[in-house]
């Protein structure tokens, strides 16, 4: 049994010290969403438990963790479901030449230099129970991930989401996020099926018949129940509602027990959704309030609970995280400019393009905790990829107001209502 | 084909295609590369020290070499538990080293503020893995160092690490 008096007060110390920290990072002009990982980070072993190891101790006992993570993990199952819900396959479609090619080179470019990469840090931060090829496939697929939500927020917030700039990068994000998705995914059943008494293609037949069923079957079944609901009425009931979570829910599971993860199910509910522009508005005021301001938070304490910035010791580690960091954002950032600019796109847009694709927020954390879960990333390895995630998000403001400044973008509006509209909603409550 | 697309697909093999390829060869060459031997996890002591209530420090050699050790890896790197303390220590090869710190002026009469070292070497050729090490207590001469062994313990389905 939970202490509650222990869980409430780590939920409140956890509220508390998020909301102050995004604050304060949105007085300097970021997305509070990088206050809210910061929050994380200063409440874990890294400086509360550092600087006050006893009140660390009484305040998040290790045997108290496990009723924390449950939460958290419940915030972030809602989390991709939301993010799946904003994706839209139509948009996808309607890809440009420029928009094809940064996105595609915005997976493969970090995705390669990570792999690069892995032949110098798996002899270093890896052990012999994790094979190389795996260890190689789960950094590049950490490095080549978008955080989809931050990157609308920050367009929105610059007003850019209807300029070119805005459209090419919403499309690329979300083919990066399906992509990157899709790439764990098979990295998860490999390493589960070795630990396994299943055969992998017992599991990858699984999967691909649940896929069917959820794309040809069940996407039928939600226009009937939710969307005509919704356009009949104006609203949902809350029967409708809690079904919804309830098919949220029983997705998460069918995947975990397919051998993916809970996240996967929960993502791919929200993608195959009504796509209809007020529906999803309407999913996610009603959905993201209380995960956002709640239950996402204690997602970041968690996560900076299992960050251990002492574990990064001296010059060495430092420069193996240096070298991450640089890796990233040369993949993320050099690797979509190079492309967009090939394209056709000017060049200080295209570095705009760049910078934004280099944002990796909170999907960075959620794919680092899937890492760490299945130990094919070390304890250090997973502090040196947060503070990686922590910076590449940080810088993303900055650059871009370097690189193109807000003048530079508000005359060219493209389709602004086409892309804006299913845009709102996670970005203005700070989902990332 | 148009002007606009064949720079397209050119540009498309050379920015994705080429990489793609480069990725088949760092995979197939990174599977001759080793990695530290794996410590990771709990481990269970399978002979500690005996109980031998006459030495001074006998109690306390005595709870700490039976205690569960866990260790959490990154490389060489170890963070190592025992006897409700926690340390770093090192991998090298198949030894693994830590000190667990004492006191700043130890005066425990069972010297159980004293420094104490963890020397052990790893059989990595068993299934589960075993650990055969010995425990020093540093600055106490009426405390022989114990042998002990450790037998790895199953990772908890679905666990964290």
């Amino acid at each position: 049994m939970p202490n509650l008096f222990i869980l409430v007060l780590q939920v409140a110390v956890v509220l508390f010290a998020c909301r102050v920290t995004g604050a304060l990072f949105k007085k300097i002009q970021q997305p509070r969403v990088v206050g809210e990982m910061f929050a994380g980070i200063m409440l874990g072993p890294s400086l509360l438990g550092w600087i006050a190891p006893q009140f660390s101790a009484y305040l998040f006992p290790a045997s108290s963790l496990g009723f924390l993570n449950a939460l958290s993990q419940i915030g972030v199952i809602v989390f991709m479901f939301l993010v799946g819900l904003k994706i839209n396959p139509m948009e996808l479609k309607k890809e440009s030449h420029a928009a094809v090619l940064a996105s595609h080179v915005s997976i493969t470019a970090p995705f390669v230099l990570a792999a690069f990469l892995a032949l110098y840090l798996y002899p270093r931060l890896s052990d012999d129970s994790v094979a190389f090829t795996n260890f190689a496939l789960f950094m590049g697929a950490a490095m080549s991930i978008t955080a989809f939500p931050v990157l609308a927020r920050i367009l929105q917030e610059r007003r850019m989401l209807s300029s070119r700039l805005g459209t090419v990068a919403i499309a690329c994000a979300a083919v990066d996020d399906v992509t990157g998705w899709c790439i764990l995914a098979y990295i998860v059943v490999l390493i589960r099926a070795a630990h396994s008494d299943t055969s992998i293609w017992m599991t990858l037949g699984g999967i691909v018949v649940f896929g069917l069923v959820m794309v040809f079957g069940v996407q039928r079944l939600l226009k009937g129940v939710f969307l005509n609901a919704y356009e009949k009425w104006g609203h949902l009931s809350e029967n409708r509602m809690a079904f919804m979570l309830l098919l949220v829910l029983v997705s998460a599971l069918f995947t975990e027990r397919l051998g993916i993860h809970l996240l996967f199910g929960a993502f791919l509910m929200g993608a195959i959704m009504p796509k209809e522009d007020k529906f999803v508005r309407y999913v996610l005021d009603r959905f993201e309030t209380i995960t956002v301001t709640l239950l996402l938070p204690l997602f970041f304490a968690f996560t900076g609970l299992r960050t251990n910035i002492g574990l990064v010791k001296g010059p060495q580690m430092w420069m193996y995280c240096g070298l991450i960091i640089l890796v990233a954002t040369a993949g993320k950032l050099g690797g979509s400019t190079l492309a967009a600019w090939m394209s056709g796109m000017p060049f200080r847009e295209a570095a705009g393009l760049g910078t934004l694709m280099n944002t990796r927020g909170l999907m960075e954390l959620v794919i680092l905790n899937i890492g760490l879960d299945i130990k094919i990333i070390s304890p250090a390895l997973f502090s040196m990829m947060v503070i990686m995630a922590l910076v590449t998000t940080f810088m993303t403001t900055p650059v871009l107001n370097l690189i193109c400044p807000k003048e530079m973008l508000e005359g060219e509006k493209v389709g602004a209502e086409r892309v804006s509209a299913p845009a709102v909603g996670l970005q203005e409550t700070g989902v990332a | 084909m148009s002007h606009s697309n064949r720079n397209f697909v050119i540009a498309y093999i050379l920015l994705v295609g080429l990489p793609l390829l480069g990725l088949v060869g760092v995979l197939r060459s990174g599977r001759s590369l080793s990695a530290p031997f794996s410590v990771d996890g709990a481990w269970r002591i399978q002979a500690g020290a005996a109980h031998t209530a006459a030495a001074p420090c006998g109690d306390f050699l005595y709870s700490v070499s039976n205690s569960p050790v866990s260790i959490s890896q990154s490389g060489a790197s170890l963070v190592i538990g025992l006897g409700g303390k926690t340390t770093t220590g090192t991998l090298d090869g198949k030894t693994i080293k830590a000190q667990f710190a004492g006191a700043v002026t130890p005066n425990a009469t069972d010297c159980s503020d004293r420094s104490l070292t963890l020397t052990a070497t790893l059989d990595p050729l068993t299934e589960p893995r075993t650990l055969s090490g010995r425990l020093t207590v540093e600055s106490c001469e009426s405390c022989a160092p114990v042998e002990f062994r450790a037998v790895k313990q199953p990772r908890p389905a679905g666990g964290t690490r």
